[in-house]
């Protein structure tokens, strides 16, 4: 341990380190916000400025930019694809998901392990292998370029049981029993004990599935074809080349770019405090 | 309110280790049974299996003449109260209190009613706002207790309830349960390894060993007539004093030969002796603390040696002598101070001794 920056140490002692620190942080933060302040600022701009390296903010702000994407594009229609087929989705991984990862848990079953490395080993396989069997299953259940083939084919997520296991794990046995006892059923178990216990794991699960398949594109893109049906990132693409060739309206594809990304910033700003407690522990209780 | 019936139970698990063995008991109707033992005696994987936590093997599980052998824990009627408490952290002691009510879809007023009244008998009545977390460990336990009584059930199964918990409120709470076992009038299964509480509240006691059920007796045979070494050992504190001794025949007296002297057999005891043709052999005898005395005079002297420790507890003083027999306890009520190394000579009641065979260890003067 260095306890030279501790806190026990003088100040004139920790100075160094709380600056170094800031220093670092705020070179990392320049270097992870800079594409999407970028991005923002160029939604301002005319198609001249955004040629034009000279500048970097725009001359005068091109509201109309932005009033023009969310009014007269179809970008609005596939954020709300994009919300709702995400949101099916996530509730459906959620109870698939939490099914699962409370029988690895608290059931006693002689596959029990097997059926654990099974899961983990389908976590191995590159997705990119998926993508033909699951196509022709779509196919020959006739639901391709449907929504309901994007969501029939992500009712299961790997990861979502994998980090709901973990944070069940923590849940002393006993509390399970006890509701057995009570006479709860293992479905209410799970929902009204587990649950409530392992909220951050549930919340982060959703949370970042929820981003995943928003911004879903090779697999979305694999399946549908008829725009209606359309989630943002292939949206966007499609708005991008919709002029036969990239860039004709760069000032326009940034704005549809900034417009795609706020609903996840809001969600981002209100949920931020249970992302980083699902992911950095502190998901159980201890008996 | 149930009669339980378990008819040669086994549990073997994967890995072929049989944590019980083939036990059989008969619980009736509003008794009190204690299931003790040492740890790993298979006790709590009994109450388990009878509570439906633990799978059955082998053998038959009746609850009210019906098999439950494959029927769910929410289906048995039974309440378990639990060593760590199993308090659900996230819900008020009111919630955790009427949880089994609320499953049950019994209607609110009738939870309100029915908590308020548990938590009263309890005195729990200002702690129902609050969460486990910021009780202390008796008021845990009575939550506990609490979410058990308020479904009435057939049976209340409890998994060394006392055992979190401070010495002092370990008495206490042994005294609340023998009072709740008097008002409730209903089945209480009992798991410890505290003989104590063994004594004190069963109506019957189950004492195993190993997966395999040693005795089962009211307290009072338990402790003057064990059926084999094992249990005289572990009931009672101090333990029985063991010592090696040779059956004799003198004089027409059947008598125990020490290495300081000898130990009359009364009748019954002779008779048995001589009956299990134990004349002339060697045998384990076993006499309990409280029955060993001084030796007035030489005659009767039976263990001789050097005070080894001696502990004054106030009413009563408890002196471990070191003799040529090995370490003998005296558990005196005649309280005269000894010092490390005072000789003293010890004698016993004879009436009380106890008798074993020495290779399976069975009381031979029961």
């Amino acid at each position: 341990m260095n306890t030279r920056y501790s806190d026990k140490s003088p100040l004139y002692l920790r100075i160094p380190g709380i600056v170094g620190k800031i220093l670092i942080l705020a070179a990392a933060s320049v270097f992870t916000a800079f594409p999407f302040v970028w991005m923002v600022v160029s939604s301002l701009k005319t198609k001249a400025d955004i040629l034009n390296t000279d500048i970097f903010f725009p001359s005068e702000p091109q509201w109309g930019n932005i009033t023009g994407i969310l009014f007269n594009s179809p970008i609005p229609k596939y954020i709300l694809n994009s919300a709702w087929v995400s949101l099916v989705i996530v509730a459906l991984q959620i109870v698939s998901g939490a099914m699962l990862a409370y029988a690895l848990v608290f059931l006693k079953f002689r596959t029990r392990k097997i059926l654990f490395a099974i899961v983990m080993a389908t976590y191995m396989l590159p997705v990119a292998a998926t993508y033909i069997p699951s196509y022709i299953i779509l196919a020959n259940w006739g639901i391709l370029d449907s929504f309901l083939g994007l969501i029939v084919s992500s009712t299961v997520s790997i990861f979502g049981i994998f980090l709901l296991r973990q944070g069940f794990m923590q849940i002393p046995k006993g509390l399970v029993e006890a509701a057995r006892m009570d006479g709860a059923s293992h479905w209410r178990a799970l929902w009204e004990i587990v649950c409530p216990m392992t909220k951050s794991s549930f919340i982060t699960f959703g949370l970042m599935n929820f981003i995943g398949t928003y911004n879903n594109y090779m697999w979305p893109s694999l399946i549908t074809k008829t725009s209606d049906y359309f989630l943002v990132s292939q949206g966007l693409r499609a708005f991008f080349v919709r002029d036969g060739a990239y860039g004709t309206e760069w000032a326009l594809v940034m704005a549809a770019s900034a417009v795609v990304v706020i609903p996840l910033l809001i969600l981002f700003a209100f949920t931020q405090k249970w992302f980083i407690n699902g992911i950095g522990g502190e998901t159980g209780m201890k008996g | 309110m149930a009669e339980i019936i378990l008819k040669n139970i086994t549990k073997e698990y994967e890995n072929g280790f049989q944590a019980v063995k083939n036990v059989s008991l008969d619980i009736k109707d509003n008794e009190f049974v204690i299931l003790v033992g040492p740890s790993g005696c298979g006790k709590s994987t009994t109450l388990r299996m009878i509570a439906g936590l633990e799978d059955i093997s082998d053998g038959d599980l009746f609850i009210d003449g019906e098999r439950m052998n494959d029927v769910a824990p929410q289906h048995r009627d039974i309440a378990m109260v639990f060593q760590n408490y199993a308090l659900y952290p996230h819900m008020s002691v009111y919630q955790n209190i009427a949880y089994s009510l609320k499953i049950k879809k019994i209607p609110k007023s009738e939870i309100d009613q029915r908590v308020h009244e548990v938590a009263k008998s309890l005195g729990l009545e200002e702690l129902l706002d609050r969460k486990p977390g910021q009780l202390s460990g008796g008021q845990k336990q009575r939550v506990a207790m609490g979410r058990a009584i308020i479904r009435h059930p057939k049976a209340f199964l409890m998994d060394e309830p006392l055992s979190n918990l401070d010495a002092k409120l370990r008495g206490q709470m042994r005294v609340e349960i023998a009072d709740l076992y008097q008002r409730l009038n209903t089945t209480f299964i009992y798991v410890t390894h505290d003989q104590t509480e063994a004594m004190t509240l069963g109506t019957k006691i189950v004492v195993m060993k190993d997966g395999e059920i040693q005795q089962i007796d009211n307290p009072t045979n338990l402790f003057s007539y064990p059926v084999n070494k094992f249990v005289a050992g572990f009931i009672g504190t101090p333990t029985m004093n063991f010592f090696e001794a040779e059956c004799a025949e003198e004089n027409g007296l059947v008598v125990l030969k020490t290495v300081a002297g000898r130990i009359v057999m009364n009748d019954a005891k002779a008779a048995k002796l001589r009956e299990g043709g134990w004349i002339g052999k060697k045998v384990t005898g076993g006499i309990r603390p409280e029955h060993v005395i001084l030796s007035q005079d030489g005659e009767n002297t039976v263990f001789s040696g050097k005070v080894n420790v001696f502990e004054l507890l106030g009413s009563n003083a408890i002196i471990y002598v070191e003799t040529e027999a090995g370490m003998i306890v005296m558990n005196t009520s005649q309280v005269q101070v000894y010092e490390h190394g005072d000789k003293i000579a010890l004698s016993v009641i004879a009436d009380k001794v106890h008798v074993f065979d020495p290779e399976t260890e069975r009381t031979v003067t029961n």
